[in-house]
């Protein structure tokens, strides 16, 4: 082989090298572009831009208009407050079944049933479950009813469209607990396996090598789903619309109400009632990027 | 290094396996994709097409699927649909009726989604709408409409009394020809007779109906038509006939107008939450919710715009449900189909709207669903006219002259966004 | 001794959650099951007066959209966790074993579905599928589909691979093997148990849509979540419990076949049991 064309062939190679990575990320990075696209074309509709109507004017108005409802910070706040409730229930909840299920050591049965069965339901699903089981007709009310009572059905107790929410809670935390879990026990198993048994063999109790152990190690992981399950759970509209009450609604449930008026230019008040869910799930982004770097810092050190 | 390598489990055939599955599957995708995009054959004919030529319409129908968009979650007319108005439209005409279920609402939004985005003239997906009211006037006023139709189809010249303004003007709003009539709905009340013995005539009535049964009464939030119907009924035997009815010629409504009508009425609303379910603080979001609840005991008054009559010949509710109309009025509209300005299949939507109000289709949807026509009695022939009137009325059941001598008519489709925000903010707002 | 008697109570203690843990699951499913076949259940009865298979026969029945809708959702499922997968397993490798500039903000990019929120990518995206003509489509359904669940692909396959690593494929590439055989034969097959899981993360993801499909679909593209949702909503509970029923066992059942794959395609039984 001459000089010249091993020299171009490792050229050539090297070249390939180096493109290799960009083509590898192109399919994924064409659909998050795509993503990032329908994100950005919502957004700049709740500035009034809306080519397609001749609106191409950046204006604050809808925004405006948006938080100057009467019933905006009902709404905001009671999304906060499940988004947060629920959130916080399910991390708590997650860690809990994580090191349950790390502690007896449970067979994979168990592990699919308690953890990707949940996962596998629709949320849908769960709001009519719990509608069964909590409604003013369902069978915990038909079990606590006194067998004397007259016919009607007790509406003291039910679930559908309380104000307190505890029924959207409680969905978020059935269908969110094992999904914290799930994110969970695999690094649960694998710290408890090795350090936490070389903890346990340097003297420390059970509890103390959980918690100087095993839950630092855990942490980020954890942290990763609690911020998946508190933006996912923010701007949900499903269970929100099926067991939410009259008043308030939760953001985008009102953000659809607006956006189905068949008057297009509705279309930007709707989406700047979007631009500020967004606004909130941006910082909650910001909060797992914080984790992932520190995820990736401790990768680093492990090696 | 994990010593237990096994290569030949990883052979060509099981990775072969593994995305022949996917491979079928996303073939399988592919091919159901494309037998859901049914071919729409001649939609770039139809431009041409001389629409008052009712046999070229029929010829060019011919082959044709037509979607019909509508409110699906009323169970016995999509069986009716399927089982009867379907078979007969490919027996008699040769076209494919699909029958969609979307909620109104959405229905709209894909139809202004389509709109936005420029989709003309024959590329759209929804062929006809089930629809009146507020969303009629909307979808008028943005243009989103094709027509004047009605005068191209048979039936509509032969049968419907064309003048009455029950069928020209839709909530205030003139049809003009844009939306065909369908059929005719007015608010009707039920409850158990056996539990139940006094029923209430008026909104005062009422009240003290919902005194002596706490939390075992409410309405769906409007918003959904019934529940909107129902405080309209409220409002209007509190206000009075006349003075609600100036809400159906309302052209321009604002919220100052329209709340300088109806302030009784909603101060009304207020007064009565304290004795509804959940003392008013919650109301169920449609008319489906409410209807199981009283089914289930939890309410003991229920609303629609049917009667019960259907679902205790079902059997789902006992014999001696009783129904009623308040002697203040209750309100009463009609519903119509429209087409849309991009429907890919015209000419077959003509022809399936046209089916719908033939006499035979509107007798048996009478007898089944106990749909009011929209057919003028003195238009029928007199064999017609008897078989309408031999159709028995049932025990659960207001005669159809009682309801006509409360009818009110229903605010206009401008005004009817306007009631249901002002709701929303003075009576479930506070 | 404590120790011991500590580590029994602990374990005692987390068999109690984990049953009551499965104790819920089973209640929760039972009772919709239940429903299923209840064809009267009146107040105040404990268990159903009536039973009967109506629920299911409307579900299959030509007035509603059962067999189309579920053929529907597990095509457009298979269809879009195989996009999600391969995209986010090629990322994943270029993450893992590459260095180029961009790497940071890429890894960001495939998580944001994670973080915006469904509602606002469908109601921005809308529009702008219907002038690309993917509206109302399936493969915009199946596009839109990948899109939600590339980051849960991403995830789980960038931690595969960086387990993994290139040893293998190096191993293999030295040895003499060509590149398409050492891909097929050495590459994927290490990264099967990523890759089926995956694989069933997003066809789970995929049946679960509703809002997504209906903005997308635009009611024309009817998979089974859009068949169900108006009679969860409020329709008849019989049929809302059937269609319950129906979509659990389906589910279950294409997430039990892939777990078998799994099974079978096990590197070795450690990797198994960290990727279910």
């Amino acid at each position: 082989m001459r000089a010249a064309s091993a020299e171009e062939g490792l050229r050539r190679r090297r070249r390939a090298v180096r493109l290799a990575p960009y083509a590898l990320a192109l399919p994924a990075a064409a659909l998050a572009v795509v993503f990032a696209y329908g994100v950005v074309v919502g957004v700049l509709q709740g500035f009034g831009i809306m080519p397609s109507l001749g609106m191409n004017a950046f204006t604050l108005d809808y925004y405006a208009q948006a938080l100057a409802r009467p019933d905006f910070t009902a709404s905001i706040g009671y999304s906060l407050y499940l988004s947060a409730v629920s959130s916080a229930i399910a991390l708590a909840g997650g860690v809990l079944l994580a090191w349950a299920l790390t502690t007896m050591r449970a067979r994979t049965a168990v592990r699919m049933a308690s953890l990707q069965v949940p996962i596998l339901t629709m949320h849908a699903l769960v709001a009519l479950a719990v509608a069964f089981l909590f409604s003013g007709s369902g069978l915990v009310s038909r079990l606590l009813a006194d067998p004397a009572a007259q016919s009607a059905a007790q509406s003291a107790f039910s679930v559908v469209g309380d104000p307190s929410g505890w029924g959207i809670v409680a969905v978020y935390a059935w269908k969110e607990i094992p999904y914290v879990a799930f994110c969970t026990v695999t690094i649960m198993m694998h710290v408890s396996g090795t350090l936490g048994e070389a903890a346990a063999m340097s003297g420390a109790s059970p509890a103390r090598s959980f918690f100087s152990v095993t839950l630092p190690l855990c942490a980020p992981a954890a942290v990763q789903a609690f911020v998946v399950v508190a933006a996912f759970s923010f701007g949900s509209y499903e269970v929100a619309y099926l067991l939410g009450p009259t008043y308030p609604k939760t953001l985008p449930v009102l953000a659809y109400m607006e956006f189905q008026d068949p008057d297009l230019v509705n279309r930007c008040y709707a989406m700047a009632l979007n631009g500020i869910t967004t606004g909130v799930c941006a910082l909650t982004a910001a909060v797992y990027f914080i984790a992932a770097r520190v995820q990736r810092r401790q990768e680093g050190s492990r090696g | 290094m994990n010593a237990s390598d096994q290569p030949n489990l990883y052979s060509r055939r099981s990775f072969l396996k593994v995305s022949a599955v996917f491979g079928a599957s996303a073939a399988l995708v592919s091919l159901v994709g494309c037998g859901s995009q049914a071919p729409s054959s001649s939609s770039s004919a139809q431009g041409e097409l001389d629409y008052s030529d009712w046999d070229a319409v029929l010829e060019a129908a011919r082959g044709q699927e037509v979607s019909w968009y509508g409110y699906g979650g009323q169970s016995d007319r999509n069986e009716w649909i399927q089982n009867t108005l379907i078979p007969r439209l490919k027996e008699n005409y040769d076209i494919t009726l699909n029958l969609v279920g979307m909620d109104i609402n959405d229905i709209l939004t894909q139809l202004s989604g389509e709109m936005q985005a420029g989709v003309g003239d024959s590329d759209g997906t929804i062929d006809f709408v089930w629809i009146n009211g507020e969303n009629f006037a909307s979808v008028k006023e943005n243009g989103y409409v094709w027509g004047p139709f009605v005068d191209y189809l048979p039936n509509y010249r032969d049968y419907v009394d064309g003048t009455s303004t029950d069928i020209t003007v839709d909530f205030g709003n003139p049809t003009e020809g844009y939306e065909a009539p369908y059929g005719k709905a007015q608010i009707v009340l039920w409850v158990d007779g056996a539990k139940i013995r006094d029923t209430p005539r008026n909104p005062d009535e009422f009240l003290e109906f919902c005194k002596a049964h706490p939390g075992q009464v409410t309405y769906p939030e409007p918003g959904d038509f019934t529940g909107t119907a129902f405080i309209s009924c409220l409002i209007a035997g509190v206000v009075g006939k006349d003075v609600f009815e100036q809400l159906s010629t309302m052209t321009n409504p604002t919220e100052d107008s329209v709340r300088a009508i109806i302030q009784p009425g909603l101060d009304y609303l207020k007064e009565l939450k304290p004795y509804l379910w959940k003392q008013g603080t919650t109301y169920p979001a449609d008319s489906n919710t409410v209807a199981q609840m009283y089914a289930d005991g939890e309410l003991v008054f229920n609303m629609g715009y049917g009667g019960p009559q259907a679902l205790v010949d079902k059997g789902q509710l006992p014999a001696t449900t009783k129904a009623f109309v308040f002697e203040s009025g209750t309100v009463g509209n009609t519903n119509f189909m429209a087409i849309p300005a991009n429907a890919p299949h015209k000419a077959a939507a003509l022809v399936a709207i046209n089916e719908v109000i033939s006499p035979e289709m509107q007798l048996d949807q009478y007898k089944v669903l106990r749909n009011l026509t929209v057919l003028d009695m003195d238009k029928l022939s007199s064999d017609m006219r008897q078989q309408f009137e031999d159709v028995p009325l049932g025990s659960a059941e207001v005669s159809a002259s009682e309801k006509l001598k409360v009818r009110v008519t229903e605010a206009s489709g401008q005004a009817i966004p306007v009631i249901e925000q002002l709701w929303r903010t003075e009576v479930a707002g506070n | 001794m404590a120790r011991r008697k500590g580590r029994g109570a602990s374990r005692a203690a987390a068999r109690v959650l984990v049953a009551v843990q499965l104790a819920i699951v089973v209640v929760t499913l039972g009772v919709m099951a239940v429903w299923s076949f209840a064809d009267a259940w009146p107040w105040p009865q404990l268990a159903p007066q009536a039973w009967s298979l109506r629920g299911y026969a409307i579900v299959f029945s030509g007035s509603s959209d059962g067999w189309p809708s579920l053929a529907l959702s597990v095509g457009i499922g298979a269809a879009s966790s195989l996009v999600a997968t391969v995209a986010g397993a090629m990322g994943a490798r270029a993450v893992c074993c590459h260095e180029w500039r961009g790497k940071g903000v890429f890894r960001f990019a495939t998580m944001l579905p994670f973080l915006i929120p469904g509602t606002v990518f469908a109601m921005g995206v809308q529009v702008a599928f219907i002038r690309m003509g993917l509206a109302r489509t399936v493969p915009g359904v199946v596009l839109a589909h990948a899109i939600v669940a590339l980051p849960y692909a991403s995830a789980l396959m960038i931690d595969v691979v960086r387990a993994q690593g290139t040893r293998l494929d190096d191993a293999a590439r030295l040895l003499g093997a060509g590149r398409v055989a050492t891909l097929f034969q050495v590459t994927i097959p290490s990264l099967a148990p990523g890759l089926l899981s995956a694989l069933s993360m997003g066809f789970i993801i995929s049946c679960s849509q509703y809002f997504l499909t209906l903005l997308v679909g635009g009611g024309k593209v009817r998979t089974f979540a859009l068949a169900m949702f108006p009679y969860v909503a409020g329709g008849d509970r019989t049929i809302a419990a059937a269609y319950g029923v129906i979509f659990m066992v389906v589910t279950l059942a294409v997430f039990c076949v892939f777990r078998l794959l799994l099974r079978r395609l096990s590197w070795n039984a450690d990797d198994a049991v960290l990727y279910e």
